[in-house]
């Protein structure tokens, strides 16, 4: 178990958040002018960039193109300099392949892939810096692009990353205490390293419906539905705060426009 | 690219070990450095080139290649025939080089690996650079032709004896070519004295301040040269130039690759003769 | 480099531009596009950069590590450059696409930095043949708009500029192990001397002319192009001939003049920028990719 506290008396995270309290999410879309979509985006301190390329023609292998939907192509990479310590490799080690593969089958869910048989489109996300939900914040951020990209989608995709952490040893709340462990939302990277156990949630936000769901740790069976709930409400959360980024972007993007011509 | 696979099988030798003569004695490393000061050890003048022997059709498994002896600056290239390109789908007009410099586990003072290292990768890199303006690619279009430059002993300006000798190399492989490649170093070390074709302590030499303050240039450049056409395909530099003494170099540099120019073009005249010899005695009998 | 797909005629109509010293976007043949840096963006390394230059986005991060020195030269510490081009700047860049290019510029980087009046190795030496400080420099190509060499350079010059090694309270050796104390205080640190760091000219022959800043179509309509390492004092520390053509004497000759005296221009430039932003000190803006 921990070394030291997720929570403290008065029910605070280390970094201040309350326990359904999500971090400062800041994005930007269309940052890059080649590719067909781009997005930036800050959760708390984890920085991700997201670029989409497509819907075009299959790449390489023609073997590889299907006949009935388009081909989603993902590759996750971090920057060497991302982590605490260096990285020696930004992409081709398993953690990045698996991750790469998460996303495919997150966006192949949240694409309407039917409208665009025998194409391709590309994600390519790149963290800058990590600090715990990685694989959410690129899974935030790539939507943004496919939004910025023009790509169809079902309704926006999100994720949230929670931690079930213990409660704190003395409390001014008693009744929290009896309820056992805290879900924690959005987890930085000393919650999430700090093992308690973890779950990871991307879903269409909209609808509830979950597109994927990983644990990490022992999770017990009982503990499952608190978590999950908790992680499904940080997903309708970064929706909102998604959509107004979205909403923004379009009614000021011809603007900035006109103003730079 | 093609790229061996990794011989797994093969002793590597240990990972990390260092050459003796850093221990010498400190004096002899001066002395030495001192004595290059004033004159050249081998007693050649400023603007000389050492002597050149060249050799062409020296293998006999390759569609063509080259020997070059500078002293004891040793290279021997070969040409393969073009080639499908391995691994390409799409058409590509020009045919391409493909180039692997690589130097032999002896030739220098430390052991070299079998694998190619990445200064061996950078000098296939410029190695590619100098040679393709001087090939007709669009003669071998979508194919590839492999040049393999071998250091056989390196004393110094083995970049510039490689290209030389791959220059040859090709030439007597019948690739066709707009002109002969050829290419020459020079070293300028901070006390301002220049040193054309300089051998490995020469190239040292210019490469250390020997705590003298930065006031002169110094360096060691290298120019590939198309002499026909005066055309430069490739100039690779280090050290620390002003403008003045850089266009110096470049220049004298051209002009020395003229007299290199000479020696490989006598020397494929020879070769063509020869042949021709042989043939004409075949026919006799 | 990503490959732009550009007709003939269109070809004509840059290369008459160059001709007319009028280019597509109305610069003359030597003049840069606007060029933006900005300093610690990535709180996870010792020293950031970012440079965009029009539409090329360079993103630097330095790490510092302590390690040995190599038996040559133990009185210096180590300096590597890592270059990564990111899937994001072009899909052929996905995989391995990018190493071919990675190498070239990590290469030519190393080359640059690798004579002792350029850079000094020795700040980084701890204790001579026990310890030294490494530094990785990690470049991150995240998008391609042309005249990449020249912007890699900007942004490393700048993030070394930035980095800050902790300093050393107390070296000792007890008994062949080395024990190092690093000082505890977050704002004491050293910092590096770029004063005679070099930046990267790229010089780029068009038809009969040479530009500098190629933008991405540009570079699609020259064969070769000359990169040229230049120290504020007007000092060529490297060289290298890029492309599949070659350069007539005089062409280069002019190339290097043009390009040394861009050179100098380009350092006073950069170490104004960054002495205007140190100036501004903690309460600088902050835009990062959010601008």
């Amino acid at each position: 178990m921990a070394g030291f506290d997720l929570l403290s008396d008065q029910g605070l995270r280390l970094d201040g958040r309350r326990s359904n309290e999500l971090r400062k999410i800041q994005c930007k879309l269309g940052v890059f002018s080649q590719p067909d979509g781009s997005s930036y985006l800050e959760q708390g301190n984890t920085k991700v960039l997201a670029a989409v390329y497509g819907p075009h023609e299959i790449r390489g292998s023609r073997a590889k193109r299907l006949l009935d939907q388009v081909l989603v192509n993902c590759q996750y990479s971090m920057a060497t300099f991302s982590t605490g310590e260096r990285k020696r490799r930004p992409r081709g080690d398993r953690k990045s392949q698996e991750m790469s593969s998460h996303l495919r089958q997150t966006f192949e869910a949240a694409i309407k892939t039917e409208l665009y048989p025998r194409s391709q489109i590309d994600i390519f996300v790149e963290v800058l810096q990590a600090d715990g939900g990685n694989y959410s914040a690129c899974v935030n951020a790539a939507t943004l692009a496919l939004v910025d990209a023009g790509i169809p989608l079902h309704e926006y995709v999100t994720s949230c990353t929670t931690v079930l952490a213990p409660p704190p040893a003395t409390s001014w709340d008693d009744e929290k205490l009896e309820e056992g462990e805290i879900a924690l939302v959005d987890a930085s990277h000393r919650e999430e390293t700090s093992g308690s156990p973890t779950l990871t949630v991307a879903a269409l936000a909209d609808s509830g419906r979950l597109v994927l769901c990983q644990v990490g740790q022992r999770l017990h069976l009982d503990r499952m539905n608190r978590a999950l709930e908790r992680a499904l409400q940080g997903c309708k959360d970064v929706r909102d705060v998604l959509d107004e980024a979205v909403r923004d972007h379009l009614a000021n993007c011809g603007i900035s426009e006109a103003a730079s011509s | 690219m093609f790229a061996m696979p990794v011989d797994t099988k093969r002793i590597q030798g240990p990972e990390v070990s260092v050459p003796y003569d850093q221990f010498l004695a400190q004096q002899s490393q001066q002395s030495n450095e001192e004595a290059i000061g004033k004159e050249r050890i081998d007693g050649r003048k400023s603007d000389e080139l050492r002597e050149i022997f060249l050799k062409t059709a020296v293998l006999s498994q390759a569609k063509g290649s080259a020997y070059i002896e500078m002293n004891n600056t040793k290279v021997i290239c070969s040409v393969f025939d073009p080639r499908e390109i391995p691994r390409k789908s799409e058409f590509s007009v020009n045919g391409e080089l493909f180039c692997e410099f690589k130097y032999a586990p002896f030739s220098c003072r430390r052991k070299r690996g079998h694998q190619q290292d990445s200064e061996e990768k950078e000098m296939s890199a410029y190695l590619k650079r100098a040679l393709e303006p001087a090939v007709c690619r669009h003669e071998f279009p979508n194919l590839q032709v492999d040049v393999y430059a071998l250091v056989l002993e390196n004393d110094g300006s083995a970049l510039a004896a490689a290209i030389t000798c791959a220059g040859l190399a090709l030439a007597d492989a019948s690739i066709p070519m707009f002109d002969l490649v050829v290419a020459v170093q020079m070293g300028i070390s901070i006390t301002g004295k220049k040193f054309l074709d300089p051998t490995l302590e020469e190239e040292a030499y210019c490469f250390t301040l020997s705590g003298s303050d930065e006031k002169g240039s110094f360096g060691r450049v290298t120019a590939a040269f198309l002499p026909s056409l005066e055309q430069f395909s490739q100039v690779v530099q280090d050290g620390s130039m002003v403008t003045e003494t850089y266009v110096e170099v470049l220049k004298e540099l051209a002009h020395a690759s003229k007299d290199a120019y000479r020696l490989s073009q006598e020397c494929l005249l020879k070769a063509v003769q020869t042949s021709k010899e042989i043939k004409n005695a075949e026919q006799k009998n | 480099m990503a490959l732009k797909l550009l007709s003939d005629a269109e070809k004509v109509f840059i290369l008459h531009g160059v001709k007319d010293d009028f280019r597509c976007d109305g610069r003359t043949r030597q003049e840069y596009r606007p060029i933006e840096v900005e300093t610690e963006i990535v709180s996870n390394a010792s020293g950031s950069a970012r440079v965009r230059l029009a539409n090329t986005d360079i993103l630097v991060g330095v790490k510092t590590e302590i390690d040995t020195p190599s038996p040559t030269k133990p009185n210096e510490g180590k300096l590597e450059f890592f270059v990564d081009c990111s899937a994001n700047a072009t899909p052929a860049f996905e995989g391995r696409g990018g190493e071919e290019l990675a190498t070239e510029i990590s290469n030519t980087l190393s080359k640059a930095y690798l004579c002792e009046t350029v850079f000094d190795l020795q700040s980084l030496c701890i204790l001579p043949g026990q310890q030294c400080w490494k530094l990785y420099v990690d470049i991150l190509i995240l998008e391609c708009g042309g005249n990449l060499f020249d912007g890699v350079s900007l942004a490393v010059k700048s993030a070394i500029y930035n980095t800050k090694v902790p300093r050393i309270a107390s070296a000792t050796i007890d008994g062949g192990v080395v024990d190092l104390q690093l000082s505890d205080d977050p704002y004491d640190f050293q910092t590096l001397d770029v004063s005679s760091a070099p930046v990267l000219v790229t010089l780029t022959k068009i038809g009969e002319r040479c530009v500098v800043d190629p933008t991405a179509e540009e570079e699609a309509c020259s064969l070769v192009s000359v990169v040229l390492a230049v120290t504020e004092k007007g000092r060529c520390v490297t060289t290298l001939v890029r492309g599949e053509g070659s350069l007539h004497e005089d062409t280069l000759i002019d190339m290097l003049k043009v390009g040394t005296s861009l050179g100098i221009e380009m350092n006073k430039a950069l170490k104004a920028a960054l002495k205007l932003e140190q100036s501004k000190g903690e309460n600088k803006e902050r835009f990062g990719f959010l601008k």
